[in-house]
């Protein structure tokens, strides 16, 4: 049972916070005078080209660079066998056998999947070192090919001699009494197989970095896109055999994270080398196909032998499954994909017994990292598919059971099996506002009318949660042995010599508006407007304030991010009353700060100091106070959110803070004779507490939105058996344009987390809620035409009319045992 | 990413870009780059010269010949196509398929010359333009000559221009009553295709044209075969499409398996043929 | 007739002014306003000719510059991102995609105006598909487009 600790919140009044205010990273951004990595450029700069792997799997038998070397204009090269003197290799997150994989920046001997770097070449411009590129030659000894888990499983081919076995981290989850519950129950439906399919964000702007190396004090500078430079930083310093000081990231303008800009450390720490051996700064630039063959693929997750007990009123009482992930050739961050998905165990239902026997393997594939709702957004569109076969196979209504088994409003906090406590949250009310906006009542009717135009009409929802504020101890159910627990983000606030209000941040926006909102929060804090804030852009770690943890990701900027500038900005505004007080000699209690000045409530209109005034005493004109006083309006605020210890024999333990609804309904529309799949309403509802800028908050709902149906409709990294990626660009890998994008209606709640410091929970990530609800309403829409069950996260048109011609397959997939 | 070393010329008359072609035996023309170059870029081909087709106005032109043909420059833009007040009033439908051409920044440099010399199965144009009919003149050093689509289309990516010729246009008979018609499935909205078919249909004929099932387009034959009794309500249309499936041979790859494209052929030529039927004009 | 060359000196007008520069004939013409010209504002965001990030006027008319070799441009006209705003003003289309969030992280930005400014110019009242249609080339992947496509019809005197 886990003691949950409130920390008492001070809600704002809302002043600044809670309006749309329009964002000043846009007056930058629309005149195109944001500033990217590939926009910076030194003097005698390189640029560097990766020479990649044409197979998934083989042994390298000689690499020769002398032809490149000759060409006039290259600067030079470098190879596996030189990082594997200049480097160790990169810390591994898992136990045995996982743990013992050796991971280096490039190909050591060895390369596991299509696209992998295994030399690089720098000349004086980009397509001299692509023409070099083409004179190092590379020998290859071709290797038997894995590129399905399953296989993987069996150990016959060993991707990792150093591990000896595929397998990276396998263990079992078991909360309540399964077994009870299943012989108990007086349904038991069984689902044999449903499989989670690869697919990423897809960043806009890809990955990169331009590194300059100071030989003087053996400092690298990185002027890159990384979305969490801490955790960058942690693979990277021990691995170049330095201290992570002397690892500076800056990055001002990203265009897009979503998670795939967190393991750039291979290339990163290549890049460190060549500008040390070089001795001039090295810029790379990732290529649209090198980002979809070698960068960060989502998670690609099969659920197996799932059995769920169901009583007779379709109330749920659990259900177990076997989980196997493939997290490709090297598994870097993943290993945490194993456990990060038991913040959301059941889902947003009342399950109590459950049962999770995960297994996560290597394959010649891409290696996975996290994406927009990393792990978790799988296990939810477990749990809806599981709502929804269960609905279909007893005959429910998908609304009715869901309400039944949707926790409930007034059960908030809740805390599930595993020692999660959900903050708020109303599921039910938020269906009904998703139910109103789709105009549920209607859906018969017009299921008819498409009748008639001879297209099968489908209704269906997708429940799901973003978690958010990670508890970093939930890596020690990964590994006991590793170091992590908790989190933090870091903020400071100061007033300068003419009382400008200057704010650094620890994290590293890709998109969200964070210069936005933290502006609004200060405005509030310090009693002035947003404009008089300036929030410096991006990321530096020499200049901003950071913490271990910092970055952009896991849905915890609203908590952690503003959390820390709350903090800084408060402890400012204490020096300023104390300050007013002191220069106007009235008590503290009757200073306020508003418009802009630090002056006595209802007091004459003298009695009133403008910023600048504290600035300057503070700065420049400090002697008159007495010795004892000493204000600095300058502070750095560590937001640590409070967390218990997680249970490593139970694997249970409160592993995020918040957790944000997301209801989402679509009406689809199916055009039987080639599987066509069009979405012609959809409602997306978001609780995520209190919305700082509510206008960047659905910003965030229609972009989540955007991505789910991308990967639910056409978005698939698919492999043949050589390991070849198919779908290596954007006319194969195909994401929503802007007429690809149904009409999208939103609607909003607001359920205050009471563990957040303005109430605002993370919601970035979105839960995938469009994957779920799509894949329900074509699995409606077939009831009509031989009932398949959806058992694949993405359906395009030719599985669609797979499901048409064969729904016996797909249903031989599901039994239902009955008492 | 980024092409290799190149040579470029831009001629400023056809006889000065076939000369040119013809002198170098690595010359490609470039029309609107809109696939060489990104061809170039992935260094899938590497042409040695690249002859620019840009000045060359005299391709540019759409017209009607004295009999009556609707003659398309080779340098005609998918932009041009759309807005030209010719086609509208002659055959609406390259238009209409046109204007279904990736998007705006592409239509405006790529051209129909170029949309059928690359000859790729998906390409929007070769199985319309083989349902119409329409012939195609190709001019050399010494002579011109005009071929129909069955020998004009050769292979995937090959065609019947040779080396040191250029295509300079395209000429598509009138429709005489005929309506015309167009269906596939794409990936994505206005995407490449994943098969498609055209259909021209008139009282005294029937041409139907698949892409995407084969090298180069195919004629439906024994369908028009069918269809020739001038029966074209549906149940009779789909009952002509019986056993079209079966006789193709199409490719399988991660967009659609072969039997899938199989099924979708029947399915194009027979919602092709119906719009076409839809949209004939009476004597 | 001169014989084929691998590079070549090219005058083309940018934003208003004239610029001459010899450029390898293998040269793109994104790189070319990037790098030789150091107007960062455009961007590139795929391989193969698809995103739309690119996205330029050449002699009035949206296109791709990633698909165009500089040399292709010599004696055109070409207008960038940079080129909209004057002096800082910012024009009512980018007002308005700040006032309704029309972007998130910014990087297709840049050419999703350039595509919309040219709809708007021959299209001053265009309908939300006539929007839709004319930004089919330019890929987002924070925004969903629902505001990029509500400003430009806004922009328009229109209603989304």
């Amino acid at each position: 049972m886990t003691t949950v600790t409130e920390q008492p919140v001070k809600t704002l009044e809302r002043g600044y916070v809670g309006q749309s205010i329009p964002r000043r990273e846009d007056k930058r951004l629309v005149q195109g005078l944001g500033t990217f990595f590939d926009d910076v450029r030194r003097h005698g700069m390189g640029y560097v080209h990766f020479v990649r792997s044409p197979y998934a799997h083989a042994r390298i038998v000689s690499i020769d660079v002398s032809k490149a070397l000759e060409l006039e204009g290259v600067y030079g090269t470098i190879t596996g066998d030189e990082v594997a003197i200049h480097t160790d290799p990169f810390f591994e997150m898992s136990v045995e056998p996982g743990g013992n994989i050796s991971d280096y920046a490039l190909a050591v001997g060895r390369v596991r999947h299509m696209g992998e770097p295994v030399a690089a070449v720098c000349a004086a411009t980009r397509e001299l070192a692509r023409d070099a590129a083409d004179l190092i030659e590379v020998e290859y000894d071709a290797l038997p090919v894995l590129v399905d888990a399953e296989e993987s499983l069996k150990d016959e081919i060993v991707l990792h001699d150093d591990a000896g076995s595929n397998v990276v981290w396998s263990g079992v989850f078991d909360w309540g009494d399964v077994d009870g519950a299943l012989a108990e129950a007086d349904h038991v439906v069984k689902i044999d197989r449903l499989h989670f399919h690869r697919f990423s964000s897809t960043p806009l702007e890809c990955a990169g970095a331009l590194v300059e190396y100071d030989k003087g004090t053996g400092e690298w500078t990185l002027h890159c896109n990384h979305q969490m430079p801490g955790v960058g930083a942690i693979w990277m310093a021990p691995a170049l055999r330095t201290g992570i000081d002397k690892l500076r990231f800056v990055t001002q303008d990203i265009g897009g994270g979503f998670g795939n800009k967190i393991c750039l450390h291979p290339q990163y720490v290549v890049l460190c080398l060549m500008a040390r051996k070089l001795g001039r700064p090295v810029q790379w630039t990732e290529w649209r196909t090198d980002q979809h063959t070698a960068n960060a693929h989502g998670n690609e997750r099969t659920f197996l032998d799932v059995e769920v007990a169901v009583k007779a009123d379709g109330t749920m009482t659990g259900f177990k499954v076997k989980a196997l992930d493939d997290c490709g050739a090297f598994p870097r961050y993943e290993p945490l994909g194993c456990i990060i998905w038991a913040q959301v165990t059941p889902g947003l239902y009342g399950w109590q017994n459950i049962r999770v026997d995960f297994t996560q393997v290597c394959t010649n594939k891409s290696p996975v990292s996290p994406n927009r709702g990393y792990s978790r957004m799988q296990h939810l569109w477990l749990t809806e598919r599981i709502i929804d076969i269960v609905a279909a196979e007893l005959g429910f209504d998908p609304v009715e059971i869901r309400k039944k088994n949707y926790v409930k409003a007034n059960q908030m906090p809740y805390e599930t099996p595993n020692g999660c406590v959900y903050d708020s949250g109303d599921y039910a009310a938020a269906l009904d506002i998703a139910l109103e906006l789709i105009d549920y009542g209607s859906i018969e009717e017009r299921r008819k009318e498409a009748a008639s135009r001879r297209k099968l009409l489908g209704f269906g929802i997708g429940s799901t949660l973003d978690s958010g504020t990670n508890n970093f101890g939930q890596s020690t159910l990964l590994n006991p042995d590793l170091q992590f627990s908790g989190n933090n983000e870091a903020a400071s606030v100061k007033l300068d010599i003419f009382g400008e209000v200057v704010v650094t941040l620890g994290t590293v926006p890709q998109g969200q508006g964070h210069e936005t909102t933290a502006a609004q929060v200060v405005a509030d804090i310090l009693g002035c407007s947003p404009e008089q804030v300036n929030v410096r852009r991006g990321h530096d770690t020499w200049f901003n304030s950071h913490a271990g943890f910092s970055g952009t990701y896991a849905s915890q900027f609203a908590f952690t991010g503003l959390g820390a500038v709350k903090g800084a900005a408060e402890l400012v505004r204490e020096d300023m009353v104390q300050l007013a007080a002191a220069v106007l000699q009235a008590p503290v209690e009757a200073i306020e700060l508003a418009d802009g000045f630090a002056r006595i409530k209802d007091g004459p209109e003298e009695a009133a100091l403008p910023f600048m005034a504290l600035g300057a005493i503070v700065n420049a004109n400090n002697a008159f106070l007495p010795p004892e006083f000493n204000p600095t309006l300058n502070h750095r605020y560590v937001c640590r959110p409070y967390f218990g210890m997680v249970d490593k024999e139970k694997k249970t333990g409160q592993l995020t803070l918040t957790y944000a609804t997301q209801i989402h309904a679509a009406v689809v529309e199916i055009d039987p004779e080639t599987g066509e799949v069009e979405i012609v309403d959809y409602a997306a509802v978001d609780d995520c507490g209190v919305r700082i800028n509510p206008q960047i908050v659905e910003g965030q709902v229609h972009g989540a939105t955007a991505h789910a149906i991308g990967a639910a409709l056409s978005e698939e990294f698919v492999y043949d058996e050589d390991g070849t990626l198919l779908t290596a660009n954007f006319y194969d890998y195909h994401v929503p344009h802007a007429m690809d994008m149904p009409p999208l209606k939103t609607g909003a709640m607001e359920s205050p987390s009471p563990v957040a410091p303005l109430g605002a929970k993370g919601m970035g990530e979105g839960g995938g809620g469009g994957i779920h609800c799509i894949g329900a309403a074509i699995q409606d829409a077939l009831r009509a035409a031989g009932g398949a069950i959806v058992y694949d996260s993405c359906n395009p048109p030719h599985r669609v009319w797979s499901m048409l011609q064969d729904p016996e397959a797909t249903r031989a997939n599901v039994s239902v045992v009955s008492k | 990413m980024l092409l290799r070393e190149v040579d470029y010329a831009r001629p400023s008359t056809v006889e000065e870009a076939i000369a040119l072609l013809a002198a170098y035996e690595g010359a490609r023309a470039l029309a609107g780059g809109q696939t060489i170059v990104n061809v170039m870029k992935a260094r899938a081909a590497a042409p040695d010269v690249l002859v620019d087709l840009a000045d060359l106005d005299e391709l540019r032109a759409i017209g009607f010949s004295s009999d009556g043909l609707l003659e398309i420059g080779a340098m005609v833009t998918y932009s041009q196509l759309i807005s030209s007040s010719e086609v509208e009033v002659a055959r609406p439908i390259l238009a209409e398929v046109a204007a279904t051409i990736g998007d705006v920044q592409v239509r405006n440099r790529g051209t129909v010359g170029g949309n059928v010399c690359v000859s790729d199965p998906t390409n929007h144009l070769p199985p319309l333009l083989a349902a119409l009919d329409a012939t195609f003149t190709i001019r050399g050093p010494e002579s011109e000559r005009t071929v129909r689509a069955d020998e004009f289309f050769v292979g995937v990516y090959m065609t019947a221009v040779g080396e040191g010729e250029l295509l300079t246009k395209i000429s598509v008979p009138p429709p005489s009553g005929a309506g015309d018609g167009f269906a596939g499935v794409t990936i994505g909205k206005h995407g490449t295709f994943i098969v498609d078919g055209a259909a021209t249909v008139s009282d005294e004929s029937v041409r139907i044209a698949l892409g995407c099932v084969a090298a180069t387009p195919v004629r439906a034959t024994e369908m028009e075969q069918r269809l020739a009794g001038g029966d074209f309500s549906e149940e009779a249309v789909r009952a002509s499409a019986e056993g079209l499936g079966a006789s193709l041979d199409p490719p399988s790859d991660v967009h659609g398996s072969a039997e899938y494209r199989r099924h979708l052929a029947e399915v194009s030529a027979v919602r092709a043929v119906l719009q076409a039927t839809g949209r004939r004009k009476g004597p | 007739m001169a014989a084929p060359a691998s590079s070549y000196a090219i005058t083309v007008e940018i934003n208003g002014e004239s610029v001459e520069l010899e450029v390898p004939a293998r040269r793109l013409l994104v790189h070319f306003i990037r790098d030789d010209l150091g107007l960062t504002g455009t961007h590139i965001g795929c391989d193969t000719g698809n995103c739309g990030a690119c996205t330029v006027h050449l002699d009035g008319e949206p296109v791709k510059s990633c698909m165009l070799l500089a040399v292709q441009a010599d004696g055109a006209k070409i207008a960038t991102v940079e080129g909209l705003a004057t002096d800082g003003e910012l024009t009512s289309l980018q007002q308005a995609f700040n006032q309704h969030h029309a972007l998130q992280c910014g990087y297709c930005t840049p050419g999703m105006l350039m595509s919309a400014s040219a709809l708007l110019e021959r299209n001053p009242r265009p309908t939300e598909d006539e929007v839709r249609y004319a930004l089919q080339g330019n890929i987002c992947r924070c925004t969903g487009y629902v505001n990029i496509v509500e400003d430009v019809v806004a922009a328009g005197g229109g209603r989304a």
